[in-house]
């Protein structure tokens, strides 16, 4: 489903990403820890080129996205994202947040695309919210209606950078809840983030990153159990 | 001293008129600076610089001349070449809208630039593309955010357009020196048309404001 190859990336002389390969397999999910500063956010950026790729490949279902005759506007469709800030639009009501891009992009009738969106919000146990504006909501519910925004692109792949960080402790779980939903549904995920409980419980692999390299991946309980690097030993050891 | 109520009753019906005239260069210029103001604040941000050289260029210019240079170099420089005799109410609405739009071309680009880049983010990792994202996403948040500096952009365009005068454009304060040069008088009609200023610009203000509330209130629906 994913496949990246020798990838790199600096910004100015600062190499950020150090030579990177991965090879991600449909309705795998793959949890992504390791050290602040360590690269993990410029690699799931480049997975759908919100930043741009230096050398090496990144392909995702078939298409190279260094490609330069690859649309990159129609490889993103297929890569949802959830960031850690939500950035919802706050001009728009939440059912329009859903719908803003299946409309205008995906060409989906504005009905269809409402009833599509409803569901969605369902789903994310947000039904009622559908008329509301984000400012309204509190982070937690922000983050569900921007994982309902996201799949109602019907992406083959979603992307989470850190996406319980900016949340009060007390509204993590029900947000972990919706992607531990996702990853039964069989959606393929790429998730970095902390909450190494998720790791261990949802995640089929774990890659630790540090300096711009992965370091270490594996099984989590393999992973976390037993690591093998010392950097490994040393980042475990502080956040377990 | 005495102060001569008659002048500026004989004056009046041209003051009025003076005043359409000045209502209607400044919103022309107001419409046209804001279309063309829009224009070169995207092109200014575009991510090639060859593209951003030119709108800079226009911009620096603009903003770095007197008004009042531009205004005779396009009366008596440039709308010759199109037209003759050039018209000065016509050289008074362009120069206004070419000086305008590059102060309001600014405006419009600290209000984008505002926008968390979140936002610009959030609408490309949906697929939409960057006019997309702009029309649909960065633009209308945008444009709640520039309303209070477009406000004092528009004052001073209506204050400007007395330039005009120096063209022997018939606007406000045309009539003005005109009633001052026919009575060899300072008082009577340089006030009045103060005042009918003042109003011009304190109703604008009033509706600004308005506006401002307006809006604020919309957002915390
Ligand atoms: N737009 C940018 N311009 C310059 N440097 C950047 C930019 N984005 C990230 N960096 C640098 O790249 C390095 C890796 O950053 P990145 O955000 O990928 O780390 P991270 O692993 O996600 O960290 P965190 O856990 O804090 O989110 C850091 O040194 C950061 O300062
Ligand atoms: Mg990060």
């Amino acid at each position: 489903m994913i496949s990246v190859k020798n990838l790199k990336k600096s910004f100015g002389d600062n190499e950020v990403l150090k030579d990177i390969s991965l090879d991600v397999s449909p309705q795998e999910v793959v949890v992504v820890i390791g050290p602040s500063g360590s690269g993990k956010s410029t690699f799931i950026r480049c997975l759908n080129m919100l930043e741009t790729i230096d050398s090496g490949h990144v392909i995702i279902d078939g298409k190279d996205l260094t490609d330069k005759k690859t649309n990159i506007n129609e490889v993103r469709t297929d890569v949802g994202m959830v960031f850690q800030h939500f950035n919802l639009f706050p001009h728009k009501t939440i059912l329009e947040n859903i719908t803003l891009a299946p409309i205008n992009v995906r060409g989906v009738k504005k009905a269809e695309a409402e009833e599509k969106a409803r569901v969605l919000l369902a789903k994310v146990g947000l039904a009622e919210k559908a008329s509301a504006y984000p400012d309204s909501l509190s982070g937690g519910q922000k983050q569900r209606v921007a994982i309902a925004r996201a799949l109602a692109m019907e992406p083959k792949v979603m992307l989470f950078d850190e996406p319980t960080s900016a949340l009060d402790p007390e509204m993590v779980g029900e947000v972990l809840e919706v992607m531990k939903q996702l990853a039964k549904d069989g959606m393929t995920m790429i998730v970095v983030t902390h909450e190494m409980g998720f790791a261990r419980e949802v995640g089929d692999r774990v890659i630790f990153m540090d300096n711009g390299y992965v370091v270490e991946q594996n099984e989590p309980k393999a992973l976390f159990d037993a690591p093998q690097h010392e950097r490994t030993k040393a980042f475990l050891s502080k956040v377990l | 001293m005495d102060f001569r109520f008659d002048i500026i009753t004989d004056y009046m019906p041209f003051f009025l008129q003076g005043l359409k005239v000045t209502l209607g260069v400044s919103l022309a210029g107001v419409l046209a600076g804001l279309v063309l103001g829009l224009f070169i604040a995207l092109g200014k941000m575009s991510t090639n610089r060859w593209v951003r050289l030119p709108f800079n260029i226009y911009i620096n210019i603009f903003r770095g001349t007197p008004l009042l240079v531009q205004l005779l170099i396009i009366h008596f420089g440039i709308v010759p070449l199109f037209m003759s005799p050039s018209n000065p109410v016509i050289s008074l609405v362009i120069g206004l809208s070419l000086n305008a739009a590059a102060y309001i071309a600014e405006i419009f680009r600290a209000g984008i630039q505002s926008i968390d880049k979140g936002q610009m983010e959030a609408a490309r990792s949906l697929g939409m593309t960057r006019v997309q994202a702009m029309k649909l996403v960065i633009l209308p948040q945008a444009f709640k955010r520039v309303i209070p500096p477009l406000g004092n952009e528009f004052i001073v365009l209506l204050k400007e357009s007395s330039l005009g005068s120096v063209l022997a454009a018939p606007e406000l304060m045309y009539w003005g020196r005109a009633a001052a040069g026919q009575y060899i008088r300072v008082w009577e009609p340089y006030l009045t048309v103060a005042l009918i200023y003042l109003v011009l610009t304190l109703s604008l203000t009033y509706l600004m404001n308005y506006v401002e509330r307006r809006l604020s209130t919309d957002d915390k629906r």
